[in-house]
């Protein structure tokens, strides 16, 4: 077809064949020298003495407060592990087993079934054995001979309940997990693998490495001699220093009893968090394998979601602390003279619409700063109408509003600061004003929706004055970085911080509970009531305050708790004379 | 013409009925292996399941193979080439797969474009060959397709990989015989660089002067100058004892670790070890399906792709050997005789050369499972798992399949 005939000849073809033929009788020629001359030297190498890499572990990283107190330790138990290929009748093993063990057949497969790696590699089954159970397996040794029970560590915890948010933790890789996981740390079903919290957040600093040992073993597994070629050693993984002051913490979770929400406080000079109580918590220990599932059906279905860090993944309307955007917004453009005031009478009408203040008597003639510290609404009505959407939201988000803090935790929400797009798709392009949504937003109200943490960083913007805020952080030993600088002429900055002062120290400030035990510190704050569709208001405080030259910050929200004043103030007014009366272990650092 | 009819009684579709026939075989000798040393064969994630699904999709690319008409092949050889060549370059700008430049990741599945170069090659260097107004009897003709050969070689050597390199060289010498190149041109080519390697091992080089002296004899070259030449290769064998010695220590800690592996037990010889302890343990009837302790252990390293004849000897003994190394003797007579059965020049070159890669493919991979030849990692064809080998199999079975029919 294509013009040339095949010109091969015969000797070429001939020539050829005598190398396949060649060839192949040198491969056949060996391999019947190994298998049928050799057999015995081999079949008896490959039944007495062979090289077995056998993973080894070290312990996971321990977690200590800034203190060097403890917060999570290692403690050996004992798993039961089956050997798939030995079982012979596993539903008869099983059987037998769960009445050692007290559990379920049922348990027993559905662990196997989910943890099962291969038929020749063990796979774990059961948890956290007691001395009784090993000695009932042990005397029933050849019964059981597919069952072996090795040390695993466990995490154990000496204060789980005020920090179960925080630490986050452990979870058994299993089977469907493992495709998702970082391939480089070389995860293997049945170990463990941070899920929430710091365990989770740090958890490539934390895991061990594992290390590989050859052994020399026999064919029943036995070993026999250990080579020292070619071994790697395990590592342990490091130790992590929270800036958490588990003292302080423990306090705070105590004053939260019963209670729904959040406190957090930080160093502001360097971004750490002394303190972050999420209420209510739940036990960590909760995950070792114990807990039966009813338990855990009630803990999931539980509608308090004690779960949920609300710290850093609780949404709330922020409430009156948000009259410091329209504040600031006011000051800074020159919207306003120092000396402008509006006469609140307790009510005035809006687009046809009477709209009152929470003091119903009015506060009378109302500057910027009296309308701050005692959080009058009439005169944020009246003001915000001066202040365009656009630039209000821009202001929102210079100070971090509907963005992550980037603090070290997973799963971080970020909340929701709605603008003219949002309000368009939500209500359609004739359904809202630009008038109307702002007589929402300026008192925090509305679509407004944010976090407590990101509160902090709000807070501790105006402590800083815009310059050089230090981010949040758990890890004590990460390296300091700062938020981008937000500049405000210090007119604006002098103006806020003196309305907060006056919040906390004028008689009719809305923070002043919080001064109550705190009389010598300098303590700037601001309160909020955030009507929510839920029941009860969330009362909401966010301050700072100066000690011994440093700045702290705190942030306090009771979930449906009423009054920011009247239950959040007193909260935060505690929790920062705890802090200074026992100040001498949170400065060694 | 009238010879290779006279020779080859079957016509050519009963020989593309036997390759194929051969191929399931392989195929499923290759899939019985994967099922056994799986552990839990069904799961999308084992290599027994990854591998059939490959099947069905390199399946698909022959059928599309054998679709291309002959004539375009023939005519875009250069542009085959240059593409193939251009494919083995991407990896060098793409970030390492496993420390080297070998993979280009696709995301369902990596593909290794030098698999394909070796196709590659082969169709340029046929075109070249087939051309009529070459005159065979030349010895200049062998200049530019050991060049292109060359060069691909060096290519593949800098990602690195000094197996496929090996590959890409190997069909130029079936090709050149096919084409009509003198034999003993060639031979005396390929002499020096036995000798030196056999020369190792004294009986291994008592075996190769004499095949070296069977070729002088069935060649006649004259005899000063057959002498001349024998002595040659005989006296640069006996040298290399002492050029040993100008080696560093490193270098020959390096060699002998091949050449008796229980010297490093850790390192790669750890492979050949345990390769070989697991077919040695097999014996004549092997341990039985899902039965071999060395493989079901994972003493056995990358045994589903390099190690997968050690699998198959440990559980089907020297027996199943037998029967894979029969099964492939008989795949690669079969494209000799299609190759020679073929009215076409070019595409009777082509076959050749594609035989030539499978038949060295198969003696590298048995050579180094049982330890003849240090690792190096290379698949069985149509037996190892993975899909990039898997896929270029197909295509070369697809090519002479499409080859033998149009022609």
């Amino acid at each position: 077809m294509l013009k040339i005939d095949n010109k091969a000849d015969i000797y070429t073809y001939r020539v050829l064949f005598f190398i396949l033929c060649s060839l192949m009788i040198v491969l056949i020629g060996r391999y019947y020298y190994l298998q049928v001359v050799e057999y015995d030297r081999h079949f008896s190498k490959s039944q007495i003495n062979r090289v077995k890499a056998v993973t080894t572990y070290a312990s996971r990283g321990l977690i200590f407060d800034r203190n060097g107190e403890l917060l999570v330790d290692n403690y050996p138990t004992y798993v039961l592990t089956v050997t798939p290929y030995k079982l012979d009748d596993k539903e008869k093993s099983f059987k037998e087993l769960s009445s050692i063990l007290n559990t379920k057949p049922d348990e027993l497969d559905r662990r196997y079934k989910k943890y099962y790696r291969g038929r020749m590699l063990p796979t774990i089954i059961a948890k956290n054995l007691s001395f009784k159970q090993i000695s009932e397996i042990e005397e029933r040794k050849l019964e059981f001979n597919a069952f072996e029970y090795l040390p695993f560590n466990e995490r154990i915890y000496p204060s789980s309940f005020s920090h179960s948010h925080i630490i986050g933790y452990l979870k058994e890789v299993d089977r469907d997990t493992i495709p998702s996981l970082d391939k480089s740390l070389l995860y293997r079903a049945g170990e463990l693998i941070g899920w929430q919290g710091v365990e989770k957040q740090y958890e490539r600093g934390l895991r061990y490495s594992k290390g590989v040992s050859y052994l020399e073993v026999d064919t029943y597994g036995r070993e026999v001699f250990e080579l020292e070629d070619g071994k790697i050693v395990a590592l342990p993984g490091d130790d992590l220093y929270l800036s958490i002051d588990s003292r302080l913490q423990q306090f705070t979770k105590d004053l939260l009893e019963g209670q729904k929400g959040s406190v957090i406080m930080s160093h502001v000079n360097t971004g750490e968090i002394l303190a972050m109580v999420s209420s209510p918590s739940y036990n960590l220990d909760i995950y070792r394998g114990t807990t039966s599932e009813e338990e855990w059906n009630n803990i999931l279905t539980n509608s308090d979601k004690p779960l949920l860090n609300r710290s850093t993944g609780g949404l709330y309307p922020p409430g009156s602390p948000f009259k410091l955007i329209t504040a600031f917004n006011l000051l800074e453009n020159n919207f306003i003279s120092e000396s402008d005031s509006v006469m609140c009478s307790g009510s005035k009408e809006y687009g046809g619409i009477a709209r009152g203040c929470w003091r119903e008597d009015g506060h009378g003639l109302t500057d910027l700063k009296k309308a701050i510290a005692e959080s009058c609404n009439i005169y944020f009505y009246e003001k915000v109408q001066l202040v365009s959407l656009e630039d209000w939201v821009s202001t929102a988000k210079i100070f971090g509003f509907n963005q992550a803090t980037n603090i070290d935790l997973p799963a971080e929400k970020i909340g929701l600061i709605p603008d003219k797009d949002f309000f368009t798709t939500q209500y359609g392009r004739w359904g809202w004003s630009e008038r109307g949504v702002l007589l929402n937003l300026t008192l925090g109200q509305g679509d407004l929706l944010i976090t407590p943490i990101q509160s902090l960083r709000f807070i501790n913007h105006i402590a800083t004055r815009g310059q050089d805020t230090p981010k949040l952080r758990l890890n004590l030993n990460s390296q300091l970085t700062y938020y981008d600088s937000i500049q405000y002429s210090d007119r604006t900055w002098d103006y806020i911080e003196n309305a907060l002062f006056e919040a906390v120290n004028s008689n009719l400030g809305t923070a002043r509970r919080a001064l109550s035990t705190n009389q010598n510190i300098p303590f700037f704050a601001k309160t909020g009531t955030a009507q929510n569709p839920h029941g009860e208001p969330h009362a909401w405080f966010i301050g700072f305050f100066e000690f011994e030259g440093e700045k702290y910050s705190i942030v306090t929200i009771v979930e449906n708790g009423g009054g920011g004043a009247t239950v959040a103030s007193p909260i935060a007014g505690d929790v920062v004379s705890y802090f200074i009366n026992n100040n001498t272990y949170i400065a060694n650092k | 013409m009238n010879q290779s009819n006279v020779y080859i009684g079957l016509t050519s579709e009963d020989l593309r009925l036997r390759l194929h026939i051969l191929t399931v075989f392989l195929i499923i000798f290759g899939l019985t292996a994967l099922y056994s040393i799986s552990d839990n064969p069904l799961s999308i994630e084992s290599s027994f399941m990854r591998q059939s699904i490959f099947m069905i999709f390199s399946f698909i690319i022959y059928l599309l193979v054998r679709r291309i008409h002959l004539k375009v092949i023939h005519d875009n050889s250069t542009i085959i080439f240059l593409f193939t060549i251009g494919l083995c370059f991407i990896p060098f700008f793409l970030p390492k797969v496993e420390y080297t430049y070998r993979w280009i990741d696709l995301g369902f599945m990596t593909i290794q474009p030098s698999e394909y170069l070796k196709i590659g090659v082969i169709i340029v260097i046929a075109k070249y060959l087939s051309n009529h107004q070459l005159e065979m009897k030349t010895k200049s003709i062998i200049v530019i397709p050991g060049l292109l050969t060359l060069f691909a070689s060096i290519v593949v050597l800098q990602q690195p990989d000094l197996g496929t390199a090996v590959i890409v060289c190997a069909p130029l010498i079936p090709m050149l015989l096919w084409a009509g190149v003198n034999a003993f041109v060639l031979f005396l080519v390929i002499a020096p660089i036995i000798t030196i390697v056999a020369a190792s091992n004294s009986i291994l080089f008592s075996v190769w002067a004499v095949i070296m002296f069977l070729c002088f004899l069935v060649a006649r070259p004259g005899v000063i100058s057959g002498f001349i030449l024998y002595f040659a290769n005989i006296f640069a064998g006996l040298l290399t004892p002492f050029a040993w010695n100008i080696l560093t220590d490193y270098q020959k800690q390096r060699v002998l670790t091949f050449l008796n592996p229980d010297l490093d037990p850790m390192g790669s010889a750890y492979h050949i070890i345990q390769s070989v302890t697991a077919i040695g343990s097999g014996g004549f009837f092997g341990k039985g399906f899902q039965q071999g302790s060395q493989t079901q252990l994972k003493f056995l390293p990358v045994q589903e792709s390099d190690f997968i004849l050690s699998v198959i000897a440990e559980e089907f003994g020297f027996l199943g050997i037998v029967v894979v190394m029969a099964v492939f003797f008989l795949f690669i007579k079969t494209l000799l005789d299609i190759a020679f059965r073929c009215s076409d020049y070019f595409s009777s070159i082509v076959i050749v050369g594609l035989a030539s890669i499978f038949l060295s493919h198969l003696f590298v991979n048995s050579a180094m499972t049982v330890g003849l030849i240090p690792v190096k990692g290379l698949p069985l064809p149509f037996v190892s798992a993975g899909g990039s080998f898997l896929l270029s199999c197909f295509i070369m079975l697809g090519l002479i399949t499409n080859l033998s029919e149009n022609s």
